[in-house]
């Protein structure tokens, strides 16, 4: 990347993408405790959750600010522009992200009362897990500035999908076997689908990312897509 | 310091003497920066140890060659949170946490909100601070992370040292046994609760009936053999995950071990009536680092598993295609099928040696994929033949892949047949003629 004439510019702008990255690194702490929560019944680290989604919305706010005061003062171009405006969309992606694993949270607070389903919190680690990997793997990709990284994150939203699909047939199973099953069952099917949707924000992360080293966007017709309601 | 840093450290004495070395380099190293700053050369960015112009003192490649990641950090402000800059990192630092550079700000080498408390601490309250930092990827690691006050350089900044020690070991040793435990009392109970059913039974009234007595022993053997399958795959399930996370060493060729396994599944494959089809490259061709017997074993469990699956008269179809991309190996062989990745590589070479092993049985429904290399999981309804199988055989075939840094994937036609192909890192090949040599066919009749 060139350098700025005016050094302070230059500097403006990788603070406000190494805010954006700390704030990242703050996302991937809450979905990753969030979802731990809810394996290990553990209340107390969900009210923690509860508690630090306000850093969260603080950060996103104050990113939003930089961006803007930048862009009024100092008027950026092209490459610089384009860099502001991702800092800006992917701190409002990851404070949805921080929204959903707040949500996870809270729901460890019912599910702990419940008997635990052995068998059905592993397939959610399963799940949790991809989740996490595709977040960790965007943001390694906009702190390196790897295109063919996010890419990939983009490419490979289908893995999530499948795998909420399959969640979501073996939690029918297990509501049509046994009716007391059924409130912790929906709790899981929320949880499931809040680990889909952060896999979504990931993939709109990669698609930012891929808008702000290229300036093309992603054609959304070449990424696999697998129809939830279809099967 | 010294004995700060040791006592952080694990017990054993070479550990702490490791640790006191760190810290000992490092602040011999950072005073060295200091001077040379001082000197009049740090008007622009920190570059320590590089510059060529000047004769870097002993401990700088003493740091270069620690195997813990080491990270010197800087900061102004302590307001500023984005501001903290690494102003040095060891190549185990660079590796780690994948920077190419070694000055940077520190937000793009770590995110973790905890370890950047522990800086911080260490920073401006000028307290030694730990953290436990988890790298997430297909090889998930936890390492301690440890942040040591250095006092502040000549223009005034704070330095802090941040050493992180790798306890994968020791926490996945744990979590192991803890996994075993679980799964090992659940699935050992139902082969359990038939023998001593049939014990019962044979001390009862079947004491007399010899007709019964020989089918009962029978069925007590076969379920004998099965506990004893799984505590086997059990077993070598818990060996592989324990140093999943350490690359193996040695090299395979990966024609040559496909070769080992159809002749040892020839006979079973004979006595099934299934045809086993290979399709090689020649040998030397498909080379890769890795371990010998966990090769074997993955393919083994595979062409097993589609031996298992293959109604008579099948046929299973074994291949190797090298110098693939990853995107090739995962890549849809025919149109209208159900495929999954069932494990991405990180990172790492472009060029893979893609095994795949095609059987023409019933196929996968869509739903059952991502459950594949689940631990137990068992497709319903699915006869597999006078062999039950553990439902361990994939979970093992995953954790090796994964160890050699490669990628699993299938791919499903309802009623046509199921492939799966196993992709690992193949070593820059030898210009040699790369056709495919060796086709051998192993007829059923």
């Amino acid at each position: 990347m060139n350098e700025h004439i005016v050094k302070s510019f230059e500097d403006e702008l990788n603070n406000l993408a190494a805010e954006t990255a700390r704030m990242g690194g703050l996302t991937e702490a809450q979905v990753a405790d969030g979802l731990d929560a809810v394996l290990k019944r553990d209340s107390n680290l969900a009210e923690q959750v509860v508690a630090r989604d306000e850093k969260l919305d603080v950060l996103e706010a104050e990113i939003e600010r930089k961006s803007i005061r930048l862009i009024a003062l100092r008027q950026p171009m092209a490459n610089d522009l384009r860099r502001t405006v991702a800092a800006m969309k992917i701190a409002s992606n990851l404070e949805r992200c921080g929204d959903l694993a707040k949500n996870i949270a809270k729901r460890t607070l019912v599910l702990s009362e419940a008997e635990p389903i052995a068998p059905l919190t592993r397939s959610i680690e399963r799940m949790g897990r991809l989740v996490q990997g595709r977040l960790k793997d965007v943001l390694d990709a906009y702190t390196a500035g790897d295109v063919e990284r996010a890419t990939l994150v983009w490419t490979r939203d289908d893995e999530v999908d499948e795998h909420y699909n399959s969640l979501f047939r073996e939690l029918l199973t297990y509501m049509m076997a046994d009716p007391r099953m059924i409130t912790s069952c929906a709790h899981l099917l929320f949880v499931a689908k809040n680990l889909e949707r952060i896999g979504d924000h990931a993939t709109n992360i990669a698609e930012i990312i891929h808008y702000e080293i290229t300036g093309e966007e992603l054609a959304s017709n070449t990424r696999p897509k697998t129809d939830a309601l279809k099967s | 310091m010294i004995a700060g840093l040791g006592a952080l450290g694990r017990l054993d004495a070479g550990s702490a003497f490791a640790g006191a070395t760190v810290t000992v380099a490092a602040g011999a190293l950072v005073g060295w920066w200091r001077a040379r700053r001082a000197e009049g050369d740090g008007a622009g960015e920190a570059a320590p140890a590089r510059a060529g112009h000047e004769q870097a003192p002993p401990y700088v490649s003493l740091i270069e060659a620690l195997p813990d990641p080491l990270l010197v950090i800087a900061a102004n402000e302590p307001d500023d949170l984005t501001g903290r800059r690494f102003i040095l990192a060891n190549p185990a630092a660079r590796e780690l946490l994948r920077i190419q550079a070694e000055v940077g700000l520190l937000v793009t080498a770590i995110r973790d909100p905890e370890v950047l408390e522990a800086v911080d601490e260490a920073l401006f309250g000028a307290l030694p601070a730990e953290a436990l930092y988890e790298v997430g990827g297909a090889q998930e690691r936890v390492l301690k992370a440890m942040a040591l006050p250095l006092g502040s350089s000549a223009d005034g900044a704070r330095l802090a040292l941040l050493v992180l020690r790798d306890e994968t070991d020791a926490r996945r040793a744990e979590r192991t046994r803890a996994d075993f435990l679980a799964n090992a009392s659940h699935e050992l109970r139902t082969p359990l609760a038939s023998l001593s059913g049939f014990i019962e039974t044979l001390r009862g009234h079947a004491r007399t009936d010899e007709a019964a007595r020989d089918k009962f022993l029978a069925i007590m053997q076969a379920q004998a053999e099965r506990m004893s399958r799984l505590i086997d795959d059990l077993l070598s399930l818990s060996r592989i995950e324990l140093n999943e996370h350490i690359a193996p060493e040695g090299e395979v060729d990966f024609g040559l071990a496909i070769m080992d396994v159809v002749d040892s599944l020839g006979p079973l494959a004979r006595e099934k009536g299934v045809r086993l089809d290979v399709d090689l490259p020649a040998p030397g061709v498909a080379v890769g680092p890795g371990d010998r017997d966990q090769i074997v074993q993955v393919i083994q469990n595979l062409v097993d598993n589609a031996l298992k699956y293959s109604p008579p008269g099948g046929s299973i179809r074994i291949s190797l295609q090298t110098d693939q991309t990853a995107e090739a190996a995962t890549a849809a062989r025919s149109a209208g099928s159900a495929r999954l990745s069932l494990l991405t590589p990180d990172h790492g070479p472009d060029v893979f040696a893609v095994i795949r092993v095609a059987d023409s049985g019933l196929g996968l429904a869509r739903e059952h994929l991502p459950r594949l290399t689940e631990r137990f999981y068992r497709v319903e309804g699915q006869k597999s033949g006078d062999r039950p199988g553990t439902g361990l055989g994939l979970a093992i075939v995953k954790h090796i892949v994964n160890r050699h840094r490669g990628g699993l994937a299938v791919e499903s036609v309802e009623g046509e047949g199921a492939t799966f192909s196993a992709y690992f890192p193949q070593s820059v090949a030898v210009p040699a003629a790369a056709k495919p040599a060796v086709s051998a066919v192993t007829k059923a009749s």
